[in-house]
């Protein structure tokens, strides 16, 4: 070729790029024409080897056939998608793995949304339970009415067989208690953002005494995307964030959510999602042109924000705040000197057993848990490996999954029963509710580590 | 005096297939004899445009009218080969308004039905239309695969007693006098299908009529009977896209030029094209700035195009012909017409009639035509049924594919076989043994390689044709070795061999043309994997000398040369392709001749 290799780009042109523009002519994500993204595909199969799915399970054609094959052989007038699509867990391995930049997950969720439009009975069994599991908030809020009562009746054997027979959620699982006070509960009764500004201020303060210079940390402001679980399930999580982000003097504030998303992606209910995913963009995006960075402590929440909304919507403001999107422990490692404020802390806490959750390798934060947990004196945690937890979110909790789900857990559940600790650490909640499921161990959130490490015990009590 | 056969038609184009099937349906005894694999020429070098008329609606209504009549006549009886795409003729700001009111006009008096679409309603079609569309026509274009569709009128030539015979070149005619009464064939590999490894013969074959249809080459052909037929071989490129940016033809509306088509064919679309008149058609270079200027004009119609894979590119001549003392000067001025050369009438020259011109689109018309010709000149009283007799795999087509099963496959794989294999679908596909896809790329299974082999024997190209398998983003990287593993063990080891070995010189041929970006990727991993899993870089242990002798076939793998020492090793051939650029001077020896690479810088 005499000219080409200088002006030809190589890679990327995936959709996204200018010219693509297929959000003007096609707004709905189901409609989306992936194929070109099938040109980054050299077939090397890397993807294959990396999806926990297709090492469990033979029936499972695995991500290159799932993505870049089965766009590739998709004419315009196609509308049928391969069931299988259902069997893959959104664990997103196969999109971290690729080394030539396939759009995969977005394939997967786009031809997952497809399948389900137009070829899942709107009435049938698996479409309400697939509903209700990716619309979890709205169940939590509903349950956290009344946690006792709900926590009573979840544990219910009655509960559990309607479950399983009805709905196809398996009765293997315990159902995640609710908590009795929900965070945005706490955080109101708290004093909202005018509390948090406050206690910024006042921990800038004392380290600026120390070190005498003026206010300078006026502009450190972040909102927090705490998702459904850490407010109905685990608000010691989000406590914690909150009490961290403080103690570093940064003003949280908590607008009002919806759900990231991540959840319904994973069910194909590409609607329910686009309307979270709005409410969410909408939102944050006010706040990140008023200066505020957007901090998730679920690893998938932050994922869907940088990641998915991108590559599936286009609301004005999307990419604005997937770039001013971090996860807690990233955004910290960034902006503050963790190691020094590490250094003399102390605390005495188990050993931990800990594991990666997949969303958080996409991102890149593999390994930055174990290095922040390093630098605390009186705390250990062993890395359990790369693999899986296997639940993916919602998947585990589907009867037609939980085999598959638990096999693909079985390497995890190896591994920490065989490291030196009996409490589990990760950032992702469901991987937490899985590694529970499968040890029995008690499971904690790094923040939560940090909270003890950084955060003077009396700050705790509020 | 008795002859072998009654009509021996020599070309395994769409014309020559065409005229099998139809003087065989009539009850004629047939022998067709074709140098390659069916389509080997033109016919399989095309652009697959099932022509609507529009593109001749102002320049030649004679062909306009032709195309659409046929047009409608393929999309029924040969439903598995066509797609209904729909085509556009899409007109830019800088292109001609007066030229869009001819277009339209010029349909509409050839009786093809055109619309016309606002620039937005061009892009709900097609949204990747570049966003400055003024408007565009539609009209019924469709994308038409020239290798089923050949196929197709061979099996039913043959199960009307025809013999079709591959690999069979005519190297003279028997002429004697004023008579034309046969041909000497050279077999490849013997009559028959194609076994690779198994020695040639050579073969008279005496007819009553001879019919030549071997498009660019009818002149070659003809002189071999001392008649003088002008063909004018013009060539086009044509370059594959990797993915379908398009699902309508996109045409450009503007008067005659280059680079103006883009088709949607199969899982890819087609960039064309060029006419440049040329010397010799199996000798012309094929250069790269040709490929850019594709690239490059048809962006400004669909910009992705830019930057978009490409998998190969490839040439292909046309059969031009014009009457002698016409002398048009420019290629594209000659007409897509086709001539039939009674050469009896022509030349005084009894037994032969060549058909030269035309396009695949009116294939069939030709076909019916020449059939005429020749029955009258045999003296045989019989009607063509061509126009309405369904070919083999396009019977009740609707209602078959409306209540096609899946045959167990993942349902993108069962959707490409049904419409590869038609109305043979259920034959082919309902199998109980394992039936593992083969060819990911193009969702081939086992089954359909398998029925292919069963009808072109160790001829792997013969297989692709019918199949795709190996025309996907990895052009066989990974599935070449698994179509010759089918051929065994019912053939022996070195002719497997030998089998791959064509068909990956065959691949490599056009994605030579496309080394860059992602394509150039692939082609590496191809090579590494090749090279390192089946010694294709061509070790020393392959070869049982280690002479370097360039001509030399590998007939099986000396292992004992692996331990024989760093010494044996150290003489490997530097910088050898993967797909061995040994194969170049067996194949210029025999029929299928390798071009000159040219001057692309590849
Ligand atoms: C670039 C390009 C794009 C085109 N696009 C289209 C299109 O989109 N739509 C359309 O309708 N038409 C198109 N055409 C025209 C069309 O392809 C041809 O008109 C048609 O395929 C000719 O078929 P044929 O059978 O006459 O010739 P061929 O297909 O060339 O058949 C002749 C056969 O004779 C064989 N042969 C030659 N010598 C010997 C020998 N000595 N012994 C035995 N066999 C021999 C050859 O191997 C060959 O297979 C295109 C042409 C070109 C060049
Ligand atoms: S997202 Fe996970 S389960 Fe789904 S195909 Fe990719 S690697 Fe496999
Ligand atoms: S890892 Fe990427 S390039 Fe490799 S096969 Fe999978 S999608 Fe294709």
């Amino acid at each position: 070729m005499s000219d080409s290799d200088a002006d030809r780009p190589t890679d990327d042109h995936v959709p996204g790029d200018d010219e693509f523009e297929p959000i003007q002519v096609f707004p709905e994500a189901e409609e989306m024409d992936l194929r070109p993204g099938a040109d980054n595909c050299y077939k090397c199969s890397t993807c294959d080897t990396n999806c926990p799915v297709a090492e469990v399970d033979d029936e499972f054609p695995g991500p290159k056939f799932q993505g870049p094959e089965q766009w590739r052989l998709k004419r315009g007038e196609d509308t049928d998608i391969d069931p299988s699509i259902e069997k893959c867990s959104n664990c997103m391995r196969c999109d971290h793995a690729c080394p030539s930049e396939v759009p995969l997950s977005q394939m997967h969720n786009t031809a997952r949304g497809e399948y389900v439009e137009e070829h899942v009975d709107k009435l049938s069994r698996e479409y309400v339970r697939n509903r209700i599991l990716s619309n979890y908030g709205t169940m939590a809020r509903i349950g956290s009415k009344v946690p006792r009562l709900t926590n009573f009746v979840m544990g219910l054997s009655v509960t559990k067989w309607v479950n399983d027979r009805v709905l196809g959620i398996t009765s293997e699982r315990e159902f995640p208690e609710f908590a009795t006070e929900t965070f945005r509960e706490w955080w109101d009764e708290r004093g909202g953002g005018q509390a948090s500004r406050e206690r910024a201020r006042k921990a800038r303060a004392a380290s600026e005494s120390e070190s005498e210079g003026e206010d300078e940390g006026e502009d450190k402001r972040v909102a927090y995307f705490h998702g459904d679980y850490a407010n109905y399930n685990t608000p010691e999580v989000a406590k914690a964030m909150v009490r961290v982000f403080e103690a570093f003097g940064y003003e949280v504030c908590v607008p009002d959510q919806r759900c990231s998303g991540t959840p319904m992606f994973a069910n194909g209910m590409l609607d329910d999602a686009r309307r979270a995913a709005k409410f969410n963009v909408d939102t944050f995006r006010e706040l990140v042109d008023d200066g505020y960075d957007v901090i998730c402590s679920c690893t998938s929440c932050s994922m869907a924000l940088r990641q998915e909304y991108p590559e599936l919507f286009d609301f004005e403001g999307t990419e604005t705040v997937a770039a001013n999107t971090y996860e807690a422990l990233e955004y910290l490692r960034i902006h503050e000197d963790l190691d020094r404020e590490l250094a003399d802390s102390d605390v005495e806490t188990p050993d931990f057993a800990y594991h990666t959750p997949c969303h958080a390798r996409n991102q890149g934060l593999d390994g930055q848990t174990l290095e922040v947990v390093a630098a605390i004196d009186g705390v250990a945690a062993h890395d359990v490996g790369d693999s899986c937890s296997g639940i993916s979110g919602t998947y585990g909790w589907k009867n037609e999954h939980y085999e598959t789900s638990m096999a693909i857990g079985e390497e995890m559940f190896q591994h920490m029963d065989s490291a030196d600790a009996e409490t589990g650490l990760t950032e992702c909640p469901t991987c937490a509710m899985q590694m529970e499921h499968g040890t029995g161990y008690e499971i904690r959130h790094p923040l939560e580590v940090l909270e003890a490490a950084l955060v003077a015990d009396s700050d705790v009590q509020q | 005096m008795a002859h072998d056969t009654e009509v021996l038609v020599l070309g395994g184009g769409s014309t020559g297939c065409g005229i099998a099937r139809d003087l065989a349906t009539r009850g004629l005894e047939v022998t067709l004899l074709e140098r390659g694999n069916l389509t080997h020429g033109t016919t399989g070098r095309m652009h697959g445009l099932l022509h609507s008329g529009g593109r001749y609606a102002v320049s030649d209504q004679a062909s306009a009218r032709e195309c659409i009549e046929e047009n409608r006549v393929l999309r029924e009886i040969a439903g598995h080969c066509v797609e209904e795409t729909g085509g556009l003729f899409v007109q830019r700001p800088e292109d001609p308004d007066e030229y869009f009111r001819e277009k339209l006009r010029g349909c509409r008096e050839c009786d093809i039905p055109a619309t016309v679409l606002s620039g937005a309603e061009a892009r709900e079609v097609e949204p990747y239309l570049t966003k400055d569309v003024e408007r565009a026509i539609s009209v019924p274009d469709g994308a038409v695969d020239p290798f089923r569709l050949c196929v197709a009128n061979a099996i039913d030539a043959e199960r009307h007693g025809a013999r079709i015979e591959t690999h069979a070149e005519v190297i003279d005619l028997l002429r004697e006098g004023d008579d034309v009464y046969g041909a000497v064939v050279r077999h490849e590999t013997g009559p028959g299908k194609q076994s690779h490894a198994r020695p040639g013969t050579t073969e008279e074959i005496t007819a009553d009529h001879v019919v030549n249809a071997t498009g660019a080459w009818a002149g070659q052909i003809g002189s071999m009977a001392d008649l003088e037929i002008a063909v004018r071989p013009s060539k086009g490129v044509m370059t594959i896209m990797n993915v379908r940016q398009v699902d309508t033809v996109i045409n450009r509306c503007r008067p005659k030029g280059d680079a103006d088509i883009v088709v949607p064919h199969e899982t890819t679309a087609i960039l064309g094209t060029t006419d440049d008149e040329v010397d010799d058609p199996d000798d012309y270079p094929e250069e790269g700035w040709e490929v850019d200027a594709l690239i490059d004009t048809l962006s400004e119609l669909v910009p992705i195009l830019k930057d978009a894979r490409t998998i190969r590119s490839f040439w292909g001549v046309r059969p031009l012909y014009e009457p002698p003392g016409t002398g048009t000067e420019d290629p594209t001025d000659i007409t897509r017409d086709f001539f039939l050369l009674d050469h009896a009438e022509r030349d005084g020259v009894g037994g032969m009639t060549s058909i030269v011109g035309g396009k695949f689109t009116t294939y069939r018309l030709m076909a019916e035509k020449i059939s005429d010709h020749v029955c009258e000149k045999l003296g045989v009283r019989s009607s063509c049924t061509t126009a309405e007799e369904p070919l083999p795999g396009s019977e009740n087509l609707e209602t078959l594919l409306a209540g096609m099963d899946d045959f167990g496959l993942r349902s993108p794989v069962a959707r490409r076989s049904a419409k590869r294999l038609g109305s043979r679908s259920q034959a082919v596909l309902e199998t109980d043994e394992p039936n593992p896809v083969i060819c990911a790329c193009e969702g081939v299974t086992r089954a359909e390689i398998r029925d292919a082999i069963s009808q072109s024997g160790t001829d792997l190209n013969g297989v692709r044709i019918r199949t795709r398998a190996s025309m996907g983003n990895c052009q066989g990287g990974f599935c070449c070795h698994v179509m010759a593993n089918e051929l065994a063990p019912e053939y022996e080891e070195p002719a497997v061999r030998a089998a791959l070995d064509e068909l990956f010189q065959e691949r490599w041929k056009g994605e030579r043309h496309a080394l860059w970006g992602e394509q150039l990727s692939q082609a590496m991993l191809n090579y590494a994997l090749h090279a390192t899993t089946m010694n294709r870089d061509r070790d020393p242990a392959a070869r049982s000398s280690g002479s370097g002798d360039e001509t030399e076939t590998v007939e099986s793998i000396d292992y004992g040369a692996f331990d024989a020492g760093r010494g044996r090793s150290a003489g490997s051939p530097a910088g050898r392709a993967t797909d061995g650029g040994s194969r170049a001077n067996r194949d210029s020896n025999s029929n299928s001749r390798r071009r000159n690479g040219g001057t692309n810088g590849d």
